[in-house]
């Protein structure tokens, strides 16, 4: 994978613009006129104060012949929740899962471009896969726990990178960790606002955990490895409105330690808990970056105040 | 039907539903006589059976019927399993009912067995007509459609144009066209009595009359058990004994679809429970044939197989400890809420502690009176066309000595559940000074004692000439025994020394004690224990064995442990201590059944006994079951048994399933993993299906032509193993790949964005997640290797009536160039089960056909037995999965 990737910052831009515009047309059925708009650079740039934690520059991705996202460069806050929000197949989850090169994953897929952690460039051939994951961690869609135990659930990560050692050997060695482990899954389980539903019944499995307590039981999972980048990708989409606003609560929490980065479909959400907002429009473009109350209230682009208001998408 | 009873007009009420009951026993009855035409197809129960063979067939039928009937009557009056469905109720009484007519009429009646099977197909025909009739006269409420419908009339039709050409053929003879003109009258007419009337004649007037006629034929003795027709046009020939138990399977399954269908008021029901009902005996059938086949071999193979089995009382005791012991977890169980039946509930789950109870005190009387307990049935063998009565006498003996195997197993048990267990504690073991200090003084003995095993094997028990092993090893074993004690009760030293407030406190401030003590104490000794035969030095030191000495004291200190541990449990009230005391119980029981072991693997390494408080631990235990345990013995009087078929046959098994699962696993793993699906999948694919459908016999020619030239030109077992592995190797691998292929890609994903490897990955989420499905595939795949005969008589050696099994663990020989390891066993040819099988029956080389049963009967318990194996372990990682 990584012998295709470019990483070299110059793309294509004149390859770009002209499939900008055929894939533009598309949304001219949804109301007349508006396909007409060009995306303006201005709107994409978001200026705020301190440093930049992940930095997107020209970031291009196809599967196959479609081209998924088109030269996408944008700057991510530390210590702040990114929304991005757009329609079905505009690219955001693809985006999402360029930060932590999850797309690596998809054989298809062909990614040219630069991201960039705290000045680390992640498409680097030489990168470190597991130190970049340990450092951006994922909460899916849909709420995907291991068939195992709470406990082995959360400390799963951290044992597969050494940092905690259990079983007969570290025992007889003396160098057994289950106090370490203890203090690891309780830790992350308060964090995620677990702990008090599940102290009782660490060792069952957690499967038999209803949605809402998986969903956050994964977000606790991805905490123990301790990231410094959250990435969600509609976290709260399968869950009822009780489990989805105590995963919004939380978000607003985790937001103080860590930089999250949330996809959703659903715009209050974004509204509610997000600091800045990217919206994505069909085709793969981002068309406005900017503070979320300006997006929401005043955006720049005709095309992203009919979606917002319901126009469009 | 039975919601619309209440209207007073009618011939039926909710008060005497004569339509309902009538119609639940015909179905019953039909269940019956399906059972009864398989049981006569098998000739279980001949067909010409009459007087008393039959009523012997029917009254034991009787029994089974009126047994599962009353138990199950009594665990639903008794809501244990409650039945509320009318319809099974009714035809559970039915089944009674029709049983007892059957097997009265039987007693009555100087009729045979094919006579008393057409007298029911015609009461069936009787009741369906009736039912239909009564229906058609509104005397019921009934909700019939139109027609029986296109499909019924086909299949009604069909079996008329059946029936017809038979009957045309065999009036005509062959050469005129007339049977044609017979099944074509026969054939419409039907198809137009089932289609054009309405739905409660139409599908009960064709049925009654093919059903009838079924019946009449065989009444009549038209078609009788001396019975035979040879039509001119085929080769072979019908006979009554065939045919008979073939019509009575068509007329009950015609009748029981017919009889549902009236019982639940015709339409849309009707058609539902008529369908259910005949899918139902499909089903049944299937289990059917399953149960006649071990049944049929268990009849065949049983008697001689157990014979002569007899056991030491202190042994089977220990040997029923564990079913004792299930059964008094499960008296236990509170019986649920205290309404009217919980006392009839709590009598079912003291019922199996009666039982086994009543045995082990038996046994146990053995063990305090002397005198053995005894049974003995007549049973003749034939051996050279001549009767010979065979020495049946089954006994428990007032025998006291224990068999190593006995002490070794259960400790493998226990280790399992433990490791189970094992590390799901969240506080286990604080630092403690006194567990470090003896930690780093055991890789050093355990090293010292390792060095010296391998020194002694290098060079032998007396190096360059000198008596080293008089003395060094003599030291060696002393120090390491004592060592081993000292660690295996430091916990118990270490618990009461220590100076927590209460026990519960010492008991987990010493906890990493408790595995330093178990653990370290086992491996010292075991490592203690290999030294001595390696050494060549006699096991005892002095006047006493060291070794199984000390191992049977810290059993005893473990066992006290964990006791202690129990104790101090209950008074604890904090959950996490008591958890932890939970583990650490189970150290101690670990450490007891450890030690334990390993007194029986003294002597089974030393090969002498050793005896403690009048109890003798052998090699040879007090369980002697000839046909299982003895080899063949030539010119003796009684000719012995087949171990070595059955130890070759488990060892092949074995060999099979070690060269197969980890290759087939891995392919599995590296083509839905790693391989990008393309040309060299497919032809991986291809080669795999291949693989599975190609003959036994040819994989046997391939092992018989290429493997054994080249594994030292004999045939061998290695060379069965290899061969019964890529038979195996197919199955394992399609099955593990879907398996592996159906583990969600949400798992992958989750592991991959923590930034786990792919290989860690599929090591410890996908093969877990995928086990139970590799699990299936080799539980499949073992029943049909274990079976295999061709392939082996080409490999493997026919050695028939083998008098000495191959030792496989014995024969590991060190040497001392490449490949270091050799072992002669695996070189040398085997017996294997079904070669013995082949040979004995088939061919018909020496040995009586008993003995061919019998051998036939515990293949198919040894296979059972690996199904067993597989079963429970897949349970085990599917609950492991799911919810704990």
């Amino acid at each position: 994978m990584s012998d295709s990737i470019n990483t070299e910052t110059s793309t294509d831009t004149e390859t770009n613009g002209e499939q900008t515009v055929t894939t533009a047309s598309p949304s001219a059925e949804t109301t007349a006129g508006e396909s007409d708009e060009r995306v303006r650079e201005e709107w994409r740039q978001y200026e705020f104060a301190g440093d930049a934690k992940l930095s997107v520059e020209n970031l291009d991705v196809w599967y196959g012949d479609d081209h998924a996202l088109k030269d996408v460069s944008m700057e991510i806050p530390e210590n702040s929740v990114t929304a991005l929000i757009g329609p079905s197949g505009c690219g955001k989850s693809t985006y999402l899962r360029c930060l932590n090169r999850m797309n690596d994953r998809i054989k298809a897929a062909r990614i040219d471009g630069s991201v960039e952690l705290e000045g680390t460039e992640i498409y680097d051939p030489n990168a470190n896969l597991v130190e970049l994951r340990k450092r951006i961690g994922m909460v899916f869609q849909s709420p995907n726990p291991f068939p195992k135990s709470i406990r082995e659930n959360i400390s799963y990560g951290p044992r597969k990178h050494g940092d905690i050692n259990k079983g007969l050997l570290a025992r007889l060695f003396g160098r057994d960790d289950t106090e370490k482990e203890g203090a690891l899954v309780e830790r992350s389980l308060k964090q995620a606002a677990l702990w008090d539903e599940v102290s009782d019944r660490l060792d069952d499995n957690a499967l038999g955990l209803s949605g809402g307590q998986q969903q956050r039981l994964c977000i606790a999972r991805c905490l123990a490895v301790d990231p410094e980048v959250i990435l969600m990708d509609e976290p709260a989409s399968a869950l009822d409105p009780i489990a989805t606003s105590k995963i919004e609560d939380l978000v607003e929490e985790l937001s103080k330690d860590y930089t999250v980065v949330i996809v959703t479909h659903n715009m209050q959400q974004a509204a509610r808990i997000s600091d800045q907002t990217a919206v994505f429009l069909t085709g793969g473009e981002l068309v406005e970056y900017d503070d979320t109350d300006k997006i929401f209230e005043n955006p720049e682009s005709q095309r992203v105040e009919d979606y917002i208001t319901g126009k469009f998408g | 039907m039975s919601d619309a009873y209440a209207t007073t007009d009618r011939l039926v009420s909710a008060d005497s539903n004569v339509y309902d009951r009538g119609l639940d026993t015909a179905i019953a009855l039909s269940v019956i006589g399906f059972t009864l035409g398989l049981v006569t197809l098998v000739n279980l129960v001949p067909p010409g059976a009459s007087g008393s063979a039959l009523t012997t067939a029917l009254g034991t039928l009787l029994a089974v019927v009126v047994g599962a009937v009353g138990i199950t009557g009594l665990a639903s009056y008794t809501n244990v399993v409650p039945v509320t469905s009318q319809r099974v109720r009714g035809i559970g009484l039915g089944l009674v009912v029709s049983t007892l007519a059957l097997t009265a009429l039987a007693a009555v009646l100087p009729v045979t067995m094919a006579t008393l099977l057409g007298i029911v197909l015609l009461a069936e025909a009787l009741a369906i007509t009736a039912a239909g009739v009564s229906s058609r006269l509104e005397l019921v409420d009934t909700e019939p459609n139109m027609s029986a419908g296109l499909l019924s009339g086909g299949a009604l039709g069909a079996v008329g144009l059946a029936m017809g050409a038979a009957v045309g053929g065999a009036l005509t003879g062959s050469g005129s066209l007339l049977w044609l003109v017979g099944a074509v009258v026969a054939g419409v007419g039907l198809f137009l009595l089932a289609i054009l009337p309405r739905e409660d004649l139409g599908s009960t007037l064709p049925t009654a009359i093919v059903v009838g006629a079924l019946g009449l034929t065989i009444v009549t003795g038209t078609i009788g058990v001396g019975w035979q027709w040879n039509p001119q046009t085929l080769s072979g020939g019908f006979t009554g004994g065939a045919v008979i138990p073939v019509f009575l399977l068509v007329g009950t399954l015609l009748s029981a679809w017919s009889a549902a269908k009236c019982r639940a008021g015709f339409g849309a029901r009707g058609r539902e429970y008529g369908a259910f009902l005949v899918i139902n005996l499909n089903a049944f059938l299937m289990v059917a044939v399953m149960a006649t086949i071990v049944v049929f071999v268990t009849i065949k193979g049983v008697g001689y197989a157990v014979h002569g089995l007899s056991v030491g009382a202190l042994t089977a005791l220990v040997l029923l400890t564990p079913a004792l012991l299930a059964a008094v977890q499960f008296a236990r169980t509170p019986a649920g809420t205290n309404d009217w039946n919980a006392g009839a509930r709590q009598l079912f789950r003291v019922l199996p502690l009666a039982a086994i109870g009543a045995l082990a005190a038996m046994f146990a009387s053995v063990l305090v009176t002397g005198t053995p307990l005894r049974y003995a049935y007549d049973y003749t063998v034939q051996v050279n066309r001549q009767g010979q009565a065979l020495d049946t006498a089954i006994a428990v003996t007032p025998d006291t000595s224990i068999g190593t195997l006995l002490l070794i197993a259960p400790a493998l048990l226990l280790a399992v559940t433990f490791f189970r267990s094992f590390g799901s504690l969240r506080n286990v073991g604080t630092q403690s000074e006194r567990a470090d200090s003896v930690r780093q003084a055991v890789p050093t003995v355990v090293l010292g004692l390792v060095v010296l095993i391998g020194f002694f094997l290098v060079f032998g028990p007396a190096p360059f000439g000198f008596p080293l092993n008089e003395t060094l090893a003599f030291a060696a074993v002393v120090a390491g025994s004592v060592a081993a004690g000292g660690l295996a009760v430091s916990p118990l030293v270490g618990v009461l020394a220590s100076d927590g407030p209460t026990l519960a406190e010492s008991a987990q401030r010493e906890a990493p004690l408790f595995t330093l003590g178990v653990f370290g104490g086992l491996g010292l000794l075991l490592a203690t224990l290999l030294l001595q035969p390696v050494a060549g030095i006699n096991p005892r030191v002095g006047p006493v064995n060291l070794v199984p000495a000390v191992a049977l004291g810290a059993a005893v200190a473990s066992l006290a442990l964990a006791t202690l541990t129990t104790v101090a449990k209950r008074s604890s009230e904090e959950t996490i201590t008591r958890r932890l005391l939970t583990e650490e119980t189970r150290l101690g029981l670990v450490g007891a059944a450890g030690f334990t072991a390993l007194v029986g693997l003294h002597v089974a390494v030393t090969g002498t006994s050793f005896n403690v408080l009048g109890v003798s631990i052998a090699n040879e235990g007090s369980l002697s079951w000839p046909m299982v345990m003895q080899a063949y013995i030539p010119l003796g009087a009684e000719p012995g048994g087949i171990m070595p078929a059955i130890i070759g046959t488990v060892w092949l098994v074995v060999g099979a399933t070690l060269f197969a699962v980890p290759l087939g696993v891995g392919a599995a793993v590296f083509l839905t993993e790693y391989a990008e699906q393309g040309q060299f999948t497919a032809l991986v694919e291809i080669a795999t299906n291949a693989l599975w459908s190609t003959p036994s016999i040819v994989f046997g020619l391939f092992g018989a032509a290429f493997l054994i030239p080249r594994l030292g030109g004999d045939e061998s077992l290695l060379a069965g193993m290899l061969v019964l592995g890529f038979m195996l190797l197919p199955l394992v691998l399609i099955t593990s790949r879907e398996s592996i292929k159906a583990v969600p890609d949400e798992y992958r994903d989750a592991s991959a964005a923590l930034g786990v490897t792919q290989w860690e990955t599929i090591k410890s989420v996908v093969l877990p997640a995928a086990m139970p499905g590799v699990i299936t595939g080799v539980i499949l795949g073992v029943g049909r290797i274990a079976g295999e005969t061709a392939p082996l008589i080409l490999v493997l050696g026919s050695t028939l009536n083998a008098t000495a099994a191959v030792d496989v663990i014995d024969g590991f020989r060190f040497v001392s160039g490449p490949p270091f390891i050799a072992n002669d066993a695996l070189l040398t040819a085997s017996a294997s089960l079904p070669t013995q099988v082949w040979a004995v029956i088939a061919a018909g080389v020496s040995g009586s056909p008993q003995m061919g049963w019998a051998t036939a009967f515990i293949l198919l318990m040894v296979v059972l037995t690996f199904y067993a194996v597989g079963i429970t372990a897949r349970t085990y990682f599917r609950r492991k999965l799911n919810y704990e």
